[in-house]
């Protein structure tokens, strides 16, 4: 910080006052811009929120205006036909199911990778890698098969473990860092009490792993909510319908009819869009991270 | 060391796991692919007969085609709207968080949903951006932006990059935030401008959240089915149809399994080929830079 800093407020004379007021008034309009096209960005959900609350007539009548009121009668016809309530449970079941299988799973197989820094672990992880890195449209067809010969299509576990097996290889990676982390003097105290590697898994490693189970916990429900190609697959079962094959399944059914549309769309999003405002920096900070790792 | 050893133990469901859903599957698309299984029966080998109608038919050839155009589009265009907010959200702390949170937003909804609300937006007659155009008196520019072959890719390419655009930018700002601050305050005192700041000190140092954003988005859009399967089923006049939308018809519409899987090998060659490729040169990149 000197004397000539130019962010002085009190510029000691016209020049510097009116460079100032030019860098000020630079700022907002750099501000404004940026601002004006994250609206421009957000005005398709804008749009969705403000169609789901107009009439068929205003819709037809003004189809860019304001809604003259709120009218909840899409979201009642919509809510009494699409199933919503069951769908939401469904995927709450699935979600919590999947995070059970793939936490318990992966913390389990990644204790190992991180303690012992060998040839068979580097085996394995690039085994875990080839799950990362494949579409799943290269493993749909065989899927299909081994579900039907195997009694698992529209069945809540098949497509518990399916979506289990996606996130798998992402929960052994992020596991894996994190455990590689834990100092090993906790474990030593606890194996010179004779604890079994179990014991000490359960007892010293697994409470520390809160903060990766969260950030996986988010992926997997961001994953169940929205994933369509597999429930698409495998379920056919109304009762079984996750959130989106049921928004899915509603829509297609009723034509595209806007009064239907928009509140199945609001209806659908609205869990994970009240999510995303309350853990965004989790969210944003999580997804970038794994990406970057 | 005993109870070292045994602790692979503990690998065992990861790897069953592992093997019942990707390694078992993959081997048996590469089998059924030689065959014309149709889900039910005996499935007769047939040689490379699959392979050989892909590769002598103009469909499928075009479907390759579109995939791999589609993915250009998207990515180029994720790349350079990301980078762009990136770089200025960067200058503007006050509303960064909040910008980076508003335009991850989309991000954050279904497949489903987006390609609803958008192939409304799209709809010729009532479609919010037919009627925004009439309105500001740019009715001229109207379009049946789903209905004309020449359009309807990059209408689906431009519902996709507003889906994702949020991502980019989120993995560039991780990158900006991880440049040093005294190599930003020294192109400062040289008095460089807020430019070149950017073209000089920042982008060459972007390399790694370039290679991230690339071979992620790329990996992502080559094996895109929703979109266009919601907004256009492929149509019109197959103008949408990408490889994964030929394969889930062949699977579901047609039961032609064993043809299916072949597909399926083709896509797993390309997105391997593709990501080799990437990673090499944009690794030789950062090198280099």
């Amino acid at each position: 910080m000197s004397l000539s800093d130019t962010a002085t407020p009190l510029p000691r004379d016209r020049k510097a006052a009116r460079d100032l007021l030019q860098k000020q008034a630079k700022s907002v309009l750099v501000h404004g811009v940026i601002l004006f096209l994250v609206a421009l960005m957000l005005l398709p959900l804008f749009y969705m929120l403000m169609m789901s609350f107009k009439t068929g007539t205003e819709i037809a009548q003004d189809p860019l205006g304001l809604p003259n009121s709120l009218y909840w009668g899409n979201y009642m016809n919509a809510l009494a036909s699409m199933g919503y309530v069951r769908s939401v449970a469904n995927s709450l079941g699935i979600t919590i199911s999947v995070i059970i299988v793939v936490v318990l799973v992966g913390a389990m197989a990644a204790y190992p990778l991180a303690r012992i820094p060998n040839r068979a672990s580097r085996v394995i992880v690039m085994i875990m890698a080839l799950g990362l890195a494949t579409p799943n449209f290269v493993t749909i067809t065989p899927i299909y098969v081994i579900f039907r010969d195997l009694g698992l299509l529209d069945s809540y576990l098949g497509i518990v473990l399916a979506f289990a097996a996606l996130k798998l290889p992402l929960a052994v990676f992020f596991y894996t860092g994190f455990i590689a982390a834990i100092p090993m003097e906790l474990e030593e105290a606890a194996r010179l009490d004779n604890c079994t590697n179990w014991q000490v898994f359960w007892h010293v490693i697994r409470p520390m792993l809160a903060p990766v189970t969260a950030t996986l916990s988010l992926f997997v429900m961001l994953m169940v909510w929205n994933d369509f190609t597999y429930p698409l697959l495998l379920l056919t079962d109304k009762d079984k319908f996750t959130v989106m094959i049921a928004v899915y399944r509603f829509v297609g059914a009723t034509g595209i009819d806007p009064t239907m549309l928009f509140p199945a769309a609001v209806l659908g999003s609205l869990p994970l869009l009240i999510l995303f405002a309350v853990f965004q920096r989790q969210i944003v900070s999580g997804a970038t991270a794994g990406a970057v790792k | 060391m005993r109870s070292r050893k045994s602790l692979y133990l503990f690998t065992i469901p990861a790897l069953l796991v592992i093997a019942v859903f990707f390694v078992y599957p993959i081997g048996l698309t590469l089998q059924m692919s030689f065959t014309n299984y149709s889900g039910i029966g005996v499935a007769e080998t047939v040689g490379w007969k699959n392979y050989d109608r892909i590769f002598s038919r103009s469909r499928y050839l075009d479907e390759i085609k579109i995939t791999l155009w589609f993915t250009v589009i998207v990515v180029t265009a994720l790349t350079v709207t990301g980078l762009f907010f990136a770089a200025m959200l960067h200058r503007l702390p006050l509303i960064r968080n909040f910008a980076r949170a508003a335009l991850y937003t989309p991000a954050m909804m279904s497949f489903v949903v987006v390609g609803y609300i958008w192939q409304f937006i799209y709809s010729p007659l009532n479609g919010g951006l037919n009627v925004a155009l009439r309105q500001i008196g740019l009715g001229a520019l109207e379009q049946n932006w789903l209905g004309d072959p020449a359009i309807a890719l990059y209408a689906v390419a431009a519902t996709q990059i507003w889906m994702f655009s949020g991502f980019t930018c989120a993995i560039f700002l991780a990158g900006f935030a991880g440049i040093p601050e005294e190599i930003n305050e020294a192109g400062r005192l040289e008095g460089a401008s807020s430019w070149q700041r950017f073209r000089y000190l920042e982008l060459p140092l972007l390399g790694p959240s370039f290679t991230v954003s690339i071979i992620l988005t790329t990996i992502g859009t080559l094996k895109t089915f929703e979109l266009p399967y919601i907004l256009t089923k492929g149509g019109p006049d197959g103008a949408t149809r990408t490889l994964s939308i030929e394969i889930i018809d062949n699977l579901f519409g047609q039961y032609k399994f064993g043809f299916a899987s072949a597909l399926s090998i083709i896509m797993l060659i390309v997105v391997l080929a593709v990501a080799f490729v990437q990673n090499k040169v944009l690794r030789d990149r950062e090198n280099v830079t």
